[in-house]
């Protein structure tokens, strides 16, 4: 059976109304924004994702793939737009195969809109979507109920207000590549430093009739400071009950064990680590 | 757990559910009218879209292609009527094609309205219909909140039409020059600005005769005087 | 024309502890009250050093995901005989909400005057910790929203730290913090100040092991741990940053150091 798994409705349902809350979903509080330029578009990002008050990830990835020429920025639930553009993402790859044409925007925001709409608000996923296609040079936002804009300089997320407010006063039609990426970074600096929901790094991609060019960290305005002294204990400052030590050869006694190559390239990506 | 188990179900057997229309959006905020005059009708709309205080878009396009001579405007909630519009585009060109001839307005009206009144518990909005066809010529419909159906010589809607129903009621001419109703459209919309906070920015028009669609535009930078190219 | 939010500030149904269902509300009931406080964010930090105490906060205010001030203090110097508190030995800090701290300073702030004018002689930071705690229960039914610290020299000259609840429960601590951060400091403070789950590595076996042995931090040190502490709750608390105030009160007077906070 495609779609949600609603069998534990009726026991949330029960548990809900006895007053026990819901658990709190990881919301990027945020600031997307997108710019038409001439010969293609521009879409910006924050990286902070936040829980209730707390940031839980000080440099997360709001910029999704849809396919090669349609990329999507996304405010929200974090796991609404993860899920939403990945699923419309593949929609598109397997009706841009049977079709034998390059995926256009207008059907990548139809897509998202009637998926969007049929769940009436509770996929929480607000986007800005934008791409180069055979039709022209598109821009779109996408409101988790379903509405649809279409305009020359779009803003999403906690952070619109403080983002909307540099393109009001800075915008200007007839953009060059470099303005547009320098005025969607300040339009996110805006939301950075004014909206708590935002902060961190500005990511941008640059779609064009070419390529794109995704800028992972493309302005750093907030790196953390030196700690000014060491917190690195001692061994055996922890107090320490018990111990057993598990041999790595009677490891297979406990756990199924697969040997994987030891060289650099197969051994699995590298994990990410804050510092 | 959305809708049903709140609001009241008063003596008359009506379910009342002001919750429903208050979740998320108290401010169904817009102007929108549509006018007949002699070689067809004319729709208008201001431009503002909100979500709470904050304008969302300030140039929306509320007048909406359903057909090449049969346009909507759209009041209420934007992903309602964005939904609904879509779906009656999809039908009337379906339309158009297995039978060979565009569609009368009065066949997209009642489109309209089959959805409208089918889901009247699901959606919020606000419709007026005008179109211009070969066998009526210019014709207007309103379909209100719970999707009746209401043929009309003009009609207005949304939160801005409060405050002109007694402007249109006394300007209001039966068969107007197209320059004359464009001013009526005009002058009513202006005030449905001036005085409703949730409408705003720009004015669009649409005027549909047997020449097809043409649109109109006028901005506040010119006082609305000036039609601009779109 | 209408859409909906996903900004909590604004509208938009959302996916969070405000949408329980009240489910004790009659049918078509709908709530309507005076709502006067507001949270105003900020965090505050105290340490009682042995011959000084170290009283600092951030100088952040905001208001759900907006920020207000970049610089409004919290941490105030209380009952000196001018206007511009030179000669006052007695701080405190204030947070939760603002309004409320400030009234709560303007009204320590005043009958520390008035003792003076009384008796000749400044109050002790005790007899002033007591009389705070008096403040705040008069108005035991409708509090100061406020989580007070109080700091100064005792009688010994030793470092002095009282921590208070809204209606005037309080104690005398080693160290304490208090507002938004608070429970992302107080375990490091405890780790760092108190050797809290810190052991003589190789003392002896499991429950035997010795805790590591407290001894009184130095004025630098304990400069150095307040501001790695709002240097990390900076970095994980979203209503924190701006600016660092801090207060270092000794015999020789009270210094004021401002240092600068991250601002996203």
């Amino acid at each position: 059976m495609p779609g949600f798994d609603f069998s534990n409705y009726n026991r949330n349902a029960a548990l809900h109304a006895r007053g026990v809350p819901l658990p709190k979903a990881t919301s990027t509080g945020t600031t997307i924004v997108g710019c038409i330029f001439d010969g293609g578009v521009v879409i910006a990002a924050d990286t902070r994702a936040t829980s209730g008050p707390i940031v839980a990830d000080k440099n997360c990835e709001k910029l999704h793939y849809i396919s090669s020429n349609i990329w999507c920025a996304g405010a929200g639930t974090a796991a609404d737009t993860e899920f939403t553009t990945a699923l419309i993402s593949s929609q598109l790859e397997l009706h841009s195969l049977s079709t034998g044409r390059k995926p256009r925007v207008v059907t990548c925001m139809t897509l998202l809109k009637q998926h969007l709409f049929k769940y009436q608000g509770h996929i929480g996923a607000y986007l800005v979507v934008a791409g180069v296609d055979p039709t022209g040079t598109h821009l779109f936002t996408v409101h988790a109920h379903g509405s649809t804009d279409k305009l020359p300089y779009v803003t999403m997320g906690s952070g619109s207000l403080a983002a909307m407010s540099v393109f009001e006063t800075q915008w200007t039609p007839k953009l060059t590549e470099a303005d547009a990426v320098e005025l969607c970074s300040q339009a996110i600096q805006a939301g950075i430093f004014n909206d708590l929901g935002s902060g961190s790094n500005v990511d941008v991609a640059v779609i064009t009739k070419e390529k794109t060019v995704l800028k992972r960290g493309y302005v750093k305005p907030n790196e953390r400071g030196q700690k000014l002294k060491s917190y690195i204990f001692p061994k055996g400052t922890t107090a320490v009950l018990n111990e057993k030590i598990i041999r790595k050869e009677d490891l297979g006694n406990y756990v199924s064990v697969h040997e994987l190559s030891t060289t650099e390239d197969d051994a699995g990506d590298k994990m990410e680590v804050d510092a | 757990m959305e809708f049903g188990n709140s609001g009241s179900l008063s003596e008359d057997g009506i379910h009342l559910d002001m919750d429903r229309l208050k979740k998320g959006e108290v401010n169904l905020g817009t102007s929108i009218m549509a006018v007949t005059f002699k070689d067809g009708v004319i729709l208008g709309a201001d431009s503002r879209t909100t979500t709470g205080a904050y304008i969302a878009n300030r140039v929306t396009d509320k007048l909406t292609r359903v057909h090449d001579t049969i346009w909507c405007c759209r009041s209420g909630s934007a992903a309602d009527t964005q939904a609904v519009a879509d779906i009656v585009q999809y039908q009337l060109g379906m339309f158009a094609m297995t039978n060979g001839k565009p569609p009368t307005t009065q066949t997209a009206a009642a489109i309209f309205q089959e959805i409208c009144y089918a889901n009247k518990d699901r959606l919020s909005a606000g419709l007026i219909i005008a179109g211009w066809d070969e066998r009526h010529g210019g014709q207007v419909y309103s379909i209100p909140l719970g999707g009746s159906l209401h043929k009309q010589t003009y009609a207005i809607g949304g939160s801005g039409s409060t405050y002109i129903y007694g402007y249109c009621d006394t300007h209001w001419q039966e068969g107007m020059e197209e320059k004359e109703a464009v001013e009526f459209v005009k002058e009513a919309l202006k005030e449905a600005i001036k005085w409703d906070g949730s409408s705003g920015g720009v004015i669009r028009m649409v005027v549909l005769t047997a020449k097809g669609a043409d649109r109109h535009l006028y901005l506040p930078d010119t006082d609305y005087k000036v039609r601009h190219s779109t | 024309m209408a859409m909906f939010s996903q900004n909590p500030i604004m509208n938009g149904p959302n996916y969070s502890f405000s949408d329980t269902p009240k489910v004790n509300a009659p049918e078509g009931a709908r709530q309507h009250r005076f709502d006067p406080y507001t949270d105003n964010g900020g965090s505050t930090l105290a340490i009682a050093g042995k011959d000084f105490t170290i009283m600092a906060g951030d100088t952040r205010l905001t208001s759900g995901y907006s920020i207000n001030s970049r610089y409004h203090p919290k941490v105030f110097k209380i009952g000196g005989t001018t206007a511009d508190q030179k000669d006052a030995s007695i701080v405190l800090s204030v947070v939760g909400f603002a309004a409320d701290g400030e009234a709560l300073k303007e009204r320590l702030d005043a009958i520390c005057k008035m003792y003076r004018y009384r008796h000749g002689k400044a109050m002790s930071v005790k007899a002033c910790a007591q009389r705070l705690s008096t403040i705040l229960y008069q108005k035991r039914f409708f509090p100061y929203y406020t989580y007070a610290i109080l700091g100064g020299l005792d009688e010994e000259g030793n470092g002095a730290v009282y921590s208070y609840d809204p209606v005037g429960s309080y104690e005398r601590e080693q160290c304490r913090a208090g507002g938004a951060a608070a429970s992302l400091i107080m375990p490091f403070l405890d780790n760092q100040v108190n050797f809290k789950n810190q052991y003589v590595p190789g003392s002896g076996e499991g429950h035997a092991l010795q805790e590591r042995p407290r001894n009184p931090l130095s004025r630098t040190e304990v400069e150095i741990l307040v501001k790695d502490a709002f240097d990390g709750a900076v970095e994980r608390h979203i209503e924190v940053g701006d600016g660092l105030q801090m207060m270092v009160i000794t015999k020789d007077g009270i210094e004021e150091i401002l240092l600068p906070l991250k601002r996203d």
